[in-house]
């Protein structure tokens, strides 16, 4: 029957309270910057650091909630909850709130809440299950499979449109895909039919991205691209960073984000406010921050009591280090601006909650290894 | 088969591939590349975007200062600086034109729907409302509406409106000096420009943090004129009533201090109102007082009797033969008013006799009386202390026709700026002193320190003293017996000359018969001169006579400055500057 991990599991171990440790860390990180950048702007009664600080505070209960289940048990409903998460994506397409050009929203009351958020861990338990069930041999059932499984909820929330969060999405098929393996040969097949499908694929794919969205892409191929300035959020969180300089403007001084020449200061660059005010130090101390995390991540997964335990810690990594690379290289004009938040920091409360979650879930995978085998 | 991947299994098959070290190395990799950017951004790539980023946040304004005051003697204000505050939208920023236009209409009471339609608007500025009470500001900030903001903006004025209007002159828009000691003095009351570098936001609005103050801007030198506010006023109120008693066009009321050259009060009419020009014309703005010389008519006697008398040539008692009242020019005939036969030099300056004086410049001849008006200033500036000054018209001798003469012996054929005369007859009350006339006491800085006291200047001397006096008593005399009774102020011994010119007719270049200039100069008490003052009635309806409109006016204005003053009759009596210092 179902074993309850906590109960026979010894006392929290040193690695479990640096775990905890670290995510406490990222997400204080995360509500002091988003303190600096918001403290100032007026008219808001119940201000956006204070929001964060309770999305953080909903996302550790999930956290605890979901590391207390065995994850062979959410395994089991992990087609249902995929199923209505692509449901509830289907409803935002339709009767979504609309918000920038976008429509993304699912309003619940006062509050609203983004389901392509919620379809990464589904969608993760769908993909985890799929290769640890079978015996998937061949590069059908290793790649095509899966894909197809992938591929509605890729294109609902790219249609909303929401490039971020739908490559975000992709990333964690990329991810098992990679871990999981494909034979070279397939792989090439694959790769060749994509190149060769890709002139029709394109036209069809381009047409369907918003304008913004293609100027976003064009102009970080080509910087000097740039025709109704978009390039303009690129280069205004590289002035943030470089002039941060070493150690920084100072907590709540930094110049380019106080005066809000950086757009989005709060949400998706909010690296670049902790560069500019905490500098290449700040910087590289949050990097190395989640970096371990990713670490221990990896090292759940190595230790993993069985191979849907595995699957599930990496490709929660995967996803994780896809987001924080994407967004930090976005910051630094390493990637191109495809509004990906940074996981624990950016203030959003879907995000935060289900990037809570997920942890939760990679905790669990940590704490299944002690309890005796049944 | 249905079964599950084993732990090893997965582990083999990556490592099978290799697959597990390279995504391991990707991993790596990919940090290092981050780590690398980071740095080169941050460290290497640090001083080129502290300056891109100071470029975007610092914004080197130019601060102009505040215009400078202008306050008469007493320190009273004739034109300052007004501070006003004004309301403008940021269209592009409000995101609820409708609410944002409602609640702009209930602090401001502008009308909302064409409000609401500028808010609407695809501009970056628009104003909302021009010129609003400190009260509504204070609303406003409490509100704090997005793209809504206040500028502040100074605007000159003129408290008194259209008093010394033609002395003040007035500025534009811009803080820059147009018209009279506003232009004159312009350098020092627009003070310096000042560049600070201020913090922006991305909107490009001006953030000051809360820990320094705004910068202020400095203060443009404050001037204080010699002009009392309150001799202004009576000069201005005597001018305005014989104006339209005589339904005159026009007039002047100069008021000088003869021992220093400060002048007291400078009324012209018509007149303006400086805070409200774009209803004035240029023709009510002109300075008279220094830009038009007119024809001075019998009161450039006064002139002619000090040359004479200094020369030696004549002496008060000296008869002269005015004969049957007329005397024959190259072609023409100079009248008097009535015929006197034989009478004294001083009977001939107490009743102007034109005959008698055109017989008396024969004797001093050309050179002496062009040395002599030469001498008293006229052809010259005064050097007064306000721009556009004209010279007068006073030609040299080698241009002079047979007419000339006898014509400058009654005040013809020769143009005088009002001040030039009234600078003149000063030198006589002044012991001969010619002195150059001002109307800027003392310019001070933003403290109120002193930085620049403007000292009495002497320009030359041309008669004696022992003339002056001689001179003095035969004014005295034309008060109390001859044309300028009505001149005469209880108490006091007056000095004075009354004149009556002609205008020439523009169109027919002849002397009108029905255009007349009446005019009075004079100073008071006449043994201690305090003020001269010099009044002028452009073409009144009626009699014109000189000691009938304008000598009236001298007496009224003379009567009230007095006892402000508190100038005593007769000797006993103390110097103006005196009271201007306690």
């Amino acid at each position: 029957m179902i074993d309850e991990p906590w109960r026979r599991r010894r006392e929290f171990d040193r690695f479990d309270w640096y775990f905890c440790a670290i995510i406490l860390a990222l997400s204080a990180i995360g509500v002091l910057t988003i303190y600096s950048v918001t403290a100032e702007r007026a008219g808001t009664r119940f201000p956006l650091y204070l929001k964060q600080a309770i999305w953080i505070g909903v996302g550790a209960l999930a956290f605890l909630a979901v590391s207390r289940i065995d994850y062979r048990t959410l395994a089991r409903w992990s087609f249902p909850l995929y199923g209505f998460a692509l449901l509830l994506l289907v409803v935002v397409l339709f009767g979504g709130k609309a918000s920038h050009g976008a429509q993304r929203w699912i309003a619940l009351g006062p509050l609203a809440f983004q389901p392509a958020e919620f379809v990464k861990i589904p969608l993760l338990l769908v993909l985890a299950v799929y290769y640890s069930t079978q015996n998937r041999r061949g590069w059908w059932h290793r790649m095509i499979v899966p894909a197809l499984i992938t591929v509605p909820g890729f294109f609902l929330i790219l249609k909303q449109p929401d490039l971020g969060s739908s490559l975000s999405f992709l990333s964690i098929y990329v991810t098992l895909l990679l871990v999981v393996g494909v034979k070279s040969k397939a792989f090439g097949v694959v790769l060749l039919s994509a190149l060769m499908l890709f002139p029709f694929a394109w036209s069809e794919l381009w047409g369907s991205l918003h304008d913004y969205q293609k100027e976003r892409i064009l102009s970080f191929v080509n910087p000097d691209y740039d025709p109704g300035g978009r390039g303009y959020q690129g280069m205004q969180s590289r002035i943030a960073v470089g002039s941060g300089q070493l150690i920084g403007k100072g907590f709540h001084s930094g110049t380019q984000t106080q005066f809000k020449f950086l757009p989005e200061g709060h949400t998706d660059f909010i690296f670049a406010v902790l560069a500019e005010e905490w500098g290449f130090l700040g910087g590289v101390l949050f990097i190395s921050l989640f970096l371990a995390l990713l670490l221990m991540g990896l090292d759940i997964a190595a230790k993993a009591k069985d191979s849907l335990g595995a699957l599930l810690a990496i490709g929660l990594v995967g996803m994780l280090t896809f987001n924080m690379a994407v967004n930090v290289g976005m910051t630094i004009g390493l990637a191109p601006i495809v509004g990906i938040p940074l996981p624990l920091l950016s203030y959003g409360g879907s995000a935060t909650i289900m990037t809570m979650a997920g942890l939760g879930l990679l905790f669990g995978v940590k704490m299944a290894r002690h309890k005796l085998s049944p | 088969m249905n079964r599950s991947f084993t732990k090893e299994e997965v582990k083999a098959a990556g490592e099978g591939t290799g697959r597990r070290a390279f995504i391991g190395l990707c991993f790596l990799f990919g940090f290092i590349i981050l780590f690398l950017r980071f740095g080169y951004l941050q460290v290497l790539q640090a001083e080129t975007m502290k300056l891109k980023a100071r470029q975007q946040h610092e914004k080197p304004i130019t601060l102009a200062s505040n215009r400078g005051a202008i306050v008469d003697r007493q320190g009273k204000p004739l034109a300052l600086n007004l501070d006003v505050s004004s309301v403008y939208a940021t269209p592009s920023s409000i995101d609820d034109p409708a609410g944002v236009a409602h609640q702009l209409t209930q602090v401001l009471g502008v009308p909302r729907e064409p409000l609401e339609k500028r808010l609407r608007a695809e501009r970056d500025f628009v104003w909302v409302q021009r010129k609003i009470e400190d009260a509504q500001v204070k609303r406003l900030n409490d509100l704090d509406l997005p793209g809504i903001d206040v500028v502040v903006e100074s605007r000159r004025f003129y408290p008194k409106g259209t008093l010394l209007a033609h002395v003040l002159g007035f500025a534009g828009i811009d803080s820059q000096g147009l018209e009279g000691l506003e232009n004159g003095y312009d350098k020092h009351l627009r003070g310096q420009v000042r560049q600070v570098v201020l913090q922006q936001d991305a909107l490009g609005r001006i953030i000051i943090p809360e820990n320094r103050r705004k910068p202020q801007p400095l203060s443009g030198h404050a001037i204080s004129l010699t002009i009392d506010e309150v001799i202004q006023y009576m000069a201005e109120e005597a001018l305005d009533q014989a104006v339209q008693a005589t339904k005159a066009r026009g007039g002047a009321v100069l008021v000088m201090v003869p021992k220093t050259g400060q002048m007291l009060a400078w009324a012209l009419r018509p007149t303006f109102d400086p805070n409200h020009i774009p209803q004035a014309s240029p023709e009510q703005w002109r300075n008279r007082g220094v830009t038009d010389p007119y024809e001075p008519g019998s009161t450039l006697k006064v002139i002619l009797a000090a040359a004479a008398l200094e020369t030696n040539s004549i002496t008060p008692d000296t008869l002269l033969y005015a004969g049957d009242g007329e005397v024959p020019i190259s072609g023409t005939v100079i009248h008097d008013h009535e015929k006197a036969g034989w009478l004294t030099f001083r009977e001939a300056v107490q009743r102007s006799s034109n005959v008698a004086f055109v017989k008396m410049s024969w004797d001093l001849g050309k050179e002496q009386v062009y040395q002599f008006l030469r001498t008293f200033g006229f052809g010259e500036k005064t050097g007064i202390d306000l721009p556009g000054e004209s010279i007068g018209i006073l030609r040299r001798p080698d241009q002079w026709s047979l007419r000339t003469l006898p014509s400058l012996a009654i005040g013809q054929e020769i143009a005088v700026t009002p001040l030039q005369l009234l600078t003149a007859v000063s030198a006589i009350a002044n012991e001969g002193w010619l002195m150059k006339p001002f109307l800027v006491r003392e310019i001070s800085d933003q403290q109120g320190r002193s930085v620049w006291e403007h000292v009495p200047h002497i320009r030359r001397r041309p008669i004696s003293a022992e003339t002056a006096k001689t001179v003095t008593d035969l004014l005295v005399n034309v008060v109390e017996r001859g044309t300028g009774k009505r001149a005469a102020v209880p108490g006091y011994r007056v000095a004075g000359k009354t004149g009556t010119a002609q205008k020439v007719d523009s169109e027919t270049g002849t002397y009108s018969s029905t255009k007349f200039v009446g005019s009075f100069v004079g100073f008071v008490p006449a043994d201690d001169p305090q003020l001269a003052i010099l009044v002028v009635i452009d073409e009144p309806q009626g009699p014109a006579w000189g000691g009938v409109v304008a000598a009236p006016v001298f007496r009224k204005v003379a009567e009230q400055a007095l006892r402000y003053l508190s100038v005593a009759p007769g000797d006993e009596s103390r110097m103006v500057a005196s009271r201007s210092s306690s």
